[in-house]
């Protein structure tokens, strides 16, 4: 097979992920506003195939372009999708958590729609990707904004459960706020370490690529307010107790962050890194 | 003096550390999104006249280097540093004292987890705790009377305590360690770093700043695909002290650099896009590139003076006085674009074209675009371009303090791990009065479900057990 026959089977794999995910989303919506619990096992079981589907496209588009599908903005629009939905599975599993699914399926909708609105031609890549270090820079970026995706949408549950406590169907779906609270800190913990990774790993490859590991271009300085934020919010949540509410809060600024440091700067702000 | 105590607890506080990073942030932003580096007339020309004006005064043209912004940096510093210094001896004592069954059975709230008639050592090996100490601790037992009033009797009871990951209390302060070497790594790296810029085409020696040293380009390759893109940039050069002859020297170098490179004068090396090279201390990298072209000179039709110019540079009519060419841009398939403006069709050299500016004595004489086939003429004199091919722009750098930002990179990394994966976890049990253990268990960072895990391998906390069996457990 050449490369045109695997860039096609991807882009059917592609359609059929975006017609899951809406699935999933919508089953999840039923499950949410209709209180049909059968609803949400069906969204669990559709989820699910769209993630091995989205998995298969992404590798079916690796081989097919001989290389990392992680260079532009499709290619990372979409793994940004899938690391949200692995770290959503993930969660789930831990945590028996199925109505995080309403709330996390819609940002994964989103990226999928924006990467369905960028070129998806395969191009060779600029001498300063073709390096070991973009697998490791990327992917860890994957893992960090899809656990920051998780965390924006436990957090909104918990901000939106205020005043729902004493509804059936929120009692019996959606944890205490203790358990949210935590899942949350969870999710930022791991969306913070790999955070790190990426800037650190990100520096490496500057110094090498360029001949600087910090040149306070656009990405490299939203990465950095990017943690600052969590930062402040590990701190303060640590040392100052700041749980529940505020700390729900700081991860949905920090998530405001995560996208525009991905697609903002991009858009808005030229750089370096205006490829990514 | 007071105020001086105050102002010290204030910058070791971690109120200053949120207000710092806040102010931080806040730097950054206005840093990412405010043009940086540009002259007061396009502040002027691009905002209004008071936004114009307050981002000159605060310097938010060039917000990472300002001294308020380095004045902040250096705050961080000292609050961190700070922090550091006054927790030391209180994790150097907790990762001595503060893990004893005595100090955290005592501590206990008697609510235990989990109740098990079940040994609690095999169950405290199963979640991977591996060395559990067995010892014995004085209880006050309280005891129901048949006047319903507690009689309290002192026995001792067996206990036992495992604890793991107790590295983990570093966790946060080698994070702040880190940080602090990061940032010195770095600012001390700006401060002492050197960086030069040498440009040219195959055969052209140039200097490396005030190193004592010359680089010659070799050879530069731009590697192209099938598909007319570039895979890589490739320059080879040789690396002499200053005078000697590239050639003979690279011929007689012996011994190898850190990178395994012969380190005497004239070392040979290819340098390409994420591949730089270290020689004598010093980092090449592949950069940039761009057109440079043969210009030559004629008075009549005999030739003056000719040389290779790249694109940007001037070229001085050294037999007339004030007259000079500047190669200002370079069209490999020049043709006109549909605004009038030049352009190329392609990257092949199909129609040379070459953008100039002529002046006499700093006058603009003229600006056009030549082929390769024309000549300028100014009086007697005929100004002409040949053989366009790209030149190399390799940068050179040595920053001694790279290393040491890299080590405290590695750290960081190493410690959020330790703070967020490895954070000190502890178990006990105490048998009650029944026969069964109560398990109980503290993990800093997961919590509950710390517990949770626990009772899963315990058995469950039968209805109405009160908590810890009534007992009050002392030390």
């Amino acid at each position: 097979m050449d490369s045109s026959q695997f860039l096609a089977i991807e882009n059917t794999l592609f359609t059929a992920v975006m017609v899951l995910y809406l699935a999933s989303m919508v089953l999840y919506f039923i499950f949410f506003v209709m209180k049909n619990e059968k609803a949400a096992q069906i969204a669990g079981w559709v989820i699910s195939a769209a993630f091995v589907l989205h998995t298969a496209a992404l590798v079916v588009r690796g081989v097919g372009a001989g290389r990392l599908p992680l260079t532009n903005q499709y290619e990372f629009a979409t793994s940004f999708a899938w690391g949200i939905c692995l770290c959503f599975l993930v969660f789930v599993k831990k945590y028996h958590f199925r109505a995080l699914g309403t709330f996390v399926t819609p940002v994964i909708f989103l990226l999928i729609g924006y990467a369905a609105m960028q070129s998806r031609e395969v191009r060779e890549l600029m001498p300063a990707l073709r390096s070991n270090w973009l697998g490791i820079h990327v992917s860890t970026a994957i893992i960090s904004y899809g656990a920051f995706g998780v965390s924006f949408a436990v957090s909104l549950m918990f901000l939106l459960k205020q005043g729902r406590e004493n509804h059936d169907f929120w009692k019996k779906n959606i944890p205490d706020y203790d358990r949210l609270d935590i899942i949350s800190y969870r999710a930022v913990s791991l969306g913070f370490l790999f955070l790190t990774f990426v800037i650190i790993t990100g520096a490496i490859w500057a110094e090498r690529a360029w001949g600087s590991y910090w040149s306070w271009d656009p990405k490299e300085t939203w990465s950095l307010i990017t943690w600052i934020i969590y930062a402040l919010y590990l701190h303060l949540r640590l040392n100052k107790g700041w749980r529940g509410r505020r700390a729900a809060w700081f991860a949905v600024i920090g998530f405001v962050c995560v996208l525009f440091t991905y697609i903002g700067v991009n858009t808005f702000i030229p750089g370096i890194h205006s490829y990514a | 003096m007071e105020r001086l105590k105050k102002a010290g607890r204030f910058l070791r506080s971690m109120k200053c550390a949120v207000i710092l990073l806040v102010i931080l942030a806040a730097a950054c932003t206005a840093g990412s999104l405010i043009p940086q580096g540009q002259t007061a007339a396009y502040y002027a020309a691009n905002y209004a006249e008071s936004l114009a004006g307050a981002v000159l005064l605060f310097h938010l043209d060039d917000v990472f280097h300002c001294w308020w912004f380095v004045g902040l940096t250096i705050f961080l510093c000292v609050n961190l540093l700070a922090c550091n210094v006054l927790r030391f001896p209180a994790l150097r004592k907790r990762m001595k004292e503060g893990f004893t069954a005595t100090k955290r059975i005592a501590e206990w709230d008697g609510v235990p987890a989990a109740v098990t008639a079940e040994e609690p050592e095999e169950i405290f090996k199963r979640l991977g705790f591996r060395n559990v100490t067995r010892g014995v601790m004085a209880v006050t037992r309280l005891t129901q009377t048949e006047d319903a009033a507690g009689a309290a009797r002192s026995e001792s009871v067996p206990t036992r305590y495992a604890v793991r990951h107790r590295i983990g209390v570093w966790g946060a302060w080698l994070c702040h360690l880190g940080m602090l070497v990061i940032i010195a790594g770095f600012g001390l790296g700006q401060m002492f770093q050197i960086q030069y810029s040498v440009y040219g085409v195959p055969g052209q020696t140039k200097p490396i700043g005030d190193t004592g040293y010359e680089l010659r380009i070799d050879d530069f390759q731009v590697k192209l695909r099938e598909d007319d893109t570039v895979e890589q940039y490739e320059t080879v050069m040789t690396v002499t002290r200053a005078g000697e002859n590239p050639a003979v020297a690279g011929a007689a170098g012996t011994g190898t650099g850190e990178t395994g490179i012969p380190e005497a004068a004239g070392t040979a090396a290819t340098v390409s896009v994420n591949h730089p090279v270290t020689i004598h201390g010093m980092k090449f990298y592949q950069n940039s590139t761009g057109w440079a072209a043969n210009v030559q000179i004629y008075k009549g039709s005999e030739l003056l003076q000719q040389g290779v110019i790249c694109a940007g540079e001037y070229a001085l009519v050294e037999d007339m006085e004030g007259l000079a060419v500047l190669l200002n841009a370079f069209y490999p398939d020049y043709v006109r674009g549909a605004d009038g403006m030049p352009a190329t069709a392609s990257s092949e050299l199909n129609n040379p074209g070459y953008l100039y500016t002529l002046y006499y004595n700093d006058r603009i004489l003229g600006m056009n675009v030549l082929t390769e086939d024309e000549i300028i003429t100014v009086e007697d004199y005929g100004i002409r371009f040949t053989d366009p091919q790209q030149y190399t722009l390799i940068q050179i750098k040595r920053d001694p303090f790279t290393p040491v930002a890299a080590a405290g990179g590695l750290l960081v990394m190493l410690s959020l791990v330790l703070a967020f994966y490895l954070p000190p976890e502890e178990v006990w049990a105490v048998q009650r009065s029944d026969g069964t253990w109560a398990l109980a268990g503290r993990s800093r960072k997961a919590g509950a479900y710390f517990l949770e895990e626990l009772a899963k391998y315990g058995g469950k906390v039968p209805a109405g057990s009160p908590p810890g069996d009534g007992d009050k457990l002392t030390e």
